[in-house]
């Protein structure tokens, strides 16, 4: 069973954390990474990816002819996507504990972010990956 | 360039099992078709479409480093309902494409002209944060 766990912020937090020392961020990302590794030596890591600052997001929309509409405009409570890691888990149970273990990297002072990570099972009917 | 489509939408928005058979069909064909000519144009890195938002989680780590799940989402929260990363030479193809999905059938073969979230994709952490 494969489950995306998506990692999410508003832009007052992700500005929040280009405030981070540059030591606290070091460990932050050595955590993230060892996971990952873990991942990989188990077999259950499938795709992972961070996203470039929020500041950077466009809304597009279709106009009739199709030439994209581009707008920046999103209310201040928008969650913003910053990063996902995709599973395959043998049981809904490990990916809730991944994400567990996301959850605790460690923030400013070692102090674990406890950020709540969504858990969500890939739907199977859509499965265009590319070979 | 690589850059993310995210397609959201509401809880309420999750109408689509009650679509027709040929609605949905017509929803489905257009989409395997977009990602036939990504792939032919060599610019489709993944696509992946998320389950319904009923069976979402909220986990937390307790002090102890135990999951702590929880569904219970704000009404207003957004829900990824899939995602295509695209690799392509500059922006505004990253739009064009975005535009195309927005304009994905809907019920009776009307454009949905749902707003697509275009972000670029961080290729790898800065090497001083590695």
């Amino acid at each position: 069973m494969k489950y995306i766990l998506l990692m999410s912020g508003t832009k007052t937090g992700v500005d929040g954390y280009h405030a981070w020392s540059q030591k606290d961020i070091e460990a932050h990302m050595a955590v993230l990474q060892g996971i990952t590794e873990e991942l990989t030596k188990s077999g259950e890591f499938v795709a992972s990816q961070g996203l470039a600052d929020p500041g950077e997001a466009k809304l597009v929309r279709g106009e009739k002819n199709g030439t994209p509409v581009t707008d920046g405009i999103f209310p201040e409570s928008k969650e913003f996507l910053l990063g996902y890691w995709i599973v395959d888990v043998a049981t809904p149970e490990r990916a809730h504990a991944i994400a567990g273990r996301i959850s605790v990297a460690p923030g400013p002072g070692g102090v674990p972010t406890n950020m709540p990570i969504e858990v969500r099972r890939l739907a199977i009917y859509v499965q265009p990956q590319s070979q | 360039m690589k850059y993310i489509l995210m397609m959201n939408s509401m809880r309420a928005g999750h109408g689509v099992p009650q679509w027709p058979q040929k609605d949905l069909q017509a929803h489905i064909a257009f989409m395997i078709g977009l990602d036939e000519e990504l792939r032919q144009s060599g610019e489709l890195v993944s696509a992946e479409g998320l389950s319904f938002p009923d069976q979402a989680k909220l986990v937390r780590a307790g002090k102890n480093g135990v999951p702590i799940t929880d569904g219970v989402f704000p009404e207003s929260k957004e829900f990824l309902a899939g995602f295509w990363i695209i690799d392509v030479e500059k922006p505004e193809r990253a739009y064009a494409v975005a535009a195309k999905v927005s304009a994905a059938p809907g019920l009776g073969g009307a454009p949905l002209n749902m707003p697509i979230e275009v972000r670029p994709i961080m290729s790898a952490p800065p090497p001083e944060m590695l």
